[in-house]
């Protein structure tokens, strides 16, 4: 029975396979974990991005640039430019860019103090547990 | 003409007979097809091979289905790509978390089999050339990318229009002698002229092929022709040959239906149901490469990789 | 007796010259705009008055070169900001790089209107959608209620009603990414735009757009233009998808350089 779902689920998946395949852009072997001030955030497609001042070992500010989803289905839900508010402090844990960029994919996004940003999604340390 | 293609035609004729009130009309007499709907579902493509000759679900094991479907984690959902993946469900972005329109099928495409037929010899070899011309290439320059990935045209475009794992929303707006279909990704609108004009000349090729259409009683039919040979639906050609219908059942349910068919490419044409559920929207602009960053960081880090790979290698070697 | 009978014919020729034009209509009373417009000038090139010019490829001849045009600005010049007014400067510097058309990228309100591609129009009650052959752009105007824009977007947050025989579109959450022309015209996310299109005489509208951006401009000011329909039997948009055609421009750079395409 499981192995039923697993597959039928497969080829639900096959149109988001066509669409960007994150492999190609971010490094498994780079793991990162980010806790920065949000100065900005893209609410553009077909990903949204969110932009992070985030200080170095050495108290250098260094730019981030964070890769999420499309905001479509936020916005519908009542999201809008205002909901994650400059200053913000926010914890990031993701892959960073295969071309060695201060870019990442924020696989998890939170507020330093655990409450999430939008929806879902697991606090960060309960990594890969899934959502709800 | 197999058992559900009758059993829909018959309740759309039924339909059609017994209240044409039932389902509006727009003011020029024709069903109103009008609203934003999604065509989101937990129901495949192509059906699992252990449920070959089984077309429908009862309506328990339907709901048993669609519980599993929706059950599972968007990491699941994910498969092979979850290791890199940003967590849909943050965003809102998972399956679970949208309407999806009811169906007792157990895959999107009809008939015994549920698949996708074969390749046809010819169009095998042409793929396998395909494949073969690319291999190792894939990351040369952009053209070399999927076409999603260039933000050229997504499959919920099409046509035919398939949903995708998110956003799976469109559009409908009429006026007397078109419909008009607003796919949320990319922005596209198919305004289809109703009055089965003659297609584009043939030297003009479209991503998304020509359509034409007419009402054949409560159903609006639309052929569509003239595709590019680039497009590839599923492997094929420019002769790729469509034709879709769509139905109004209900206040909030569309069946929607599509044959594809092309000689060079599938050995018989294929048809496939999807229900389109009616949602509250609104569709939200999907700029897709405006903001594709995507495409250039993938390029890059491919660069990036052969640039660490020649600095790896022993001097003197390649 | 004669100059009174004289008299009554001048005042009925004046009075139906007076007396507006009046479009067909479609089922729900409303003028039918349905069709595919365009306009026949060259705004897109500079709205503003500009002569004939050489273009940025001399290979191109006169195919590049840019023809001219009298604006379709009311009143008088751009009324610029003094910083943006040098900023304006810049961008026609730099319009053969940076013009956002280059690189198909969506046109914005109200450039979508005066672009040499037709577009569109299907209307409904509640909803109308003006659907654009440059790359495909889409707006779909609200008739029914007025909401408001979560966020910016490329081509804008449309709310649409009816005075009289004209269609009013008031159009916000616009980004800042956008010109009004290839010379550099250009405005902040501030931008507010009110579109009117009346019907005029058969197969013609007036096309007016109110703008008005305290940060980019000292007082609102408009534009207006005619749009025309196509005429020929079986008018339709064709497919301009420039996506294609920029990719080598914009990504050129990071092709691998011993490769290419299959």
């Amino acid at each position: 029975m499981k192995i039923l779902t697993a597959f039928a689920v497969l080829l639900a998946i096959a149109p988001l396979e066509a669409h960007h395949s994150f492999a190609a852009e971010f490094d498994i072997k780079q793991p990162v974990k980010l806790r920065g001030i949000v100065t900005g955030m893209d609410w553009i497609n077909p990903h949204s991005w969110i932009h992070l001042d985030v200080k170095d070992a050495s108290g250098k500010v260094i730019s981030w640039m964070i890769e999420g989803g499309s905001p479509n289905a936020l916005l519908r839900l009542g999201f809008n430019k205002s909901s994650l508010p400059k200053g913000s402090e926010v914890i990031v844990e993701g892959f960073r860019a295969k071309d060695g960029s201060n870019r990442a994919v924020g696989q998890f996004v939170a507020f330093a103090d655990g409450r999430k940003l939008f929806l879902g999604g697991s606090a960060p340390g309960a990594h890969g547990d899934g959502d709800k | 003409m197999n058992i559900s293609r009758v059993l829909i035609a018959a309740a759309a004729l039924s339909a059609a007979a017994w209240c044409q009130n039932a389902v509006p009309l727009t003011p020029d007499g024709h069903p109103d097809l009008q609203g934003i709907w999604t065509s989101a579902s937990v129901v495949p493509l192509e059906r699992p091979v252990e449920l070959k000759g089984k077309e429908f679900y009862t309506p328990q094991e339907a709901a048993e289905n669609a519980r599993k479907v929706l059950g599972i984690s968007s990491w699941e959902r994910l498969g092979v790509q979850a290791r890199e993946h940003y967590n849909m469900s943050q965003y809102g972005l998972d399956l679970s978390q949208v309407k999806v329109a009811s169906t007792l099928r157990t895959s999107l495409i009809i008939g015994p089999d549920g698949r996708i037929p074969p390749f046809t010899p010819e169009a095998r070899q042409r793929l396998a050339e395909r494949a073969a011309r690319n291999r190792g290439h894939q990351f040369d320059g952009p053209e070399n990318r999927p076409l999603q990935e260039q933000c050229l045209v997504y499959s919920t475009e099409g046509p035919p229009m398939l949903p995708a794992a998110y956003n799976s929303n469109l559009e409908i707006v009429q006026d007397a002698g078109h419909v008009a279909i607003v796919q949320e990704m990319i922005h596209s609108a198919r305004v289809i002229p109703t009055d089965n004009s003659p297609h584009l000349p043939a030297d003009i090729r479209q991503w998304s092929g020509d359509s034409r259409g007419h009402w054949e009683g409560a159903t609006l039919v639309v052929d569509t022709t003239n595709f590019t040979a680039r497009t590839s639906f599923r492997g094929s050609t420019e002769n790729l040959h469509l034709t879709e219908r769509f139905t109004r059942l209900d206040s909030g349910t569309i069946l929607y239906e599509f044959t594809a068919e092309d000689p060079h490419t599938w050995t018989r044409p294929w048809t496939a149901q999807i229900t389109l559920a009616r949602i509250e929207g609104p569709l939200f602009e999907f700029a897709c490469h405006e903001g594709n960053l995507g495409i250039a960081n993938t390029l890059s880090a491919a660069r990036a990789a052969e640039k660490a790979a020649a600095e790896a290698a022993p001097k003197g070697s390649k | 007796m004669i100059a009174r009978v004289l008299g009554l014919l001048s005042i009925g020729a004046i009075a139906s010259a007076q007396s507006p034009y009046q479009a067909p209509r479609t089922a729900d009373g409303k003028p039918d705009l349905n069709g595919i417009w365009q306009v026949m000038n060259t705004a897109n090139w500079n709205i503003e008055d500009h002569a004939a010019s050489a273009g940025n490829l001399p290979q191109l001849g006169a195919i590049g070169a840019v023809p001219a045009g009298v604006g379709v600005v009311e009143g008088g010049p751009i009324p610029y900001l003094p910083e943006a007014a040098a900023r304006r400067k810049e961008n026609f510097a730099h319009r053969w790089t940076d013009d956002p058309e280059i690189k198909c990228y969506l046109p914005g309100v109200p450039r979508a209107a005066y672009l040499p591609y037709p577009f569109e129009i299907v209307q409904s009650r509640k909803t109308i959608l003006f659907t654009y052959e440059y790359a495909g752009a889409v707006r779909i105007i609200n008739m029914d209620s007025t909401k408001e824009a979560p966020i910016d977007s490329w081509m804008g947050w449309s709310n649409g009603h009816w005075e009289g025989d004209t269609l009013v579109i008031d159009v916000t959450g616009l980004n800042d990414k956008t010109w009004f022309d290839r010379a550099g015209n250009f405005h902040s996310d501030a931008l507010h735009v009110v579109e009117r299109y009346t019907p005029r005489g058969p197969g013609m509208l007036n096309y007016e757009a109110r703008i008005e951006d305290p940060k980019t401009f000292s007082r609102p000011w408009k534009m207006s233009m005619i749009l025309y329909r196509h005429q020929e039997p079986d008018a339709r948009l064709l497919e301009f998808k420039c996506v294609e055609f920029v990719e080598e421009l914009m990504y050129g750079h990071l092709r691998k350089k011993t490769g290419g395409k299959p």
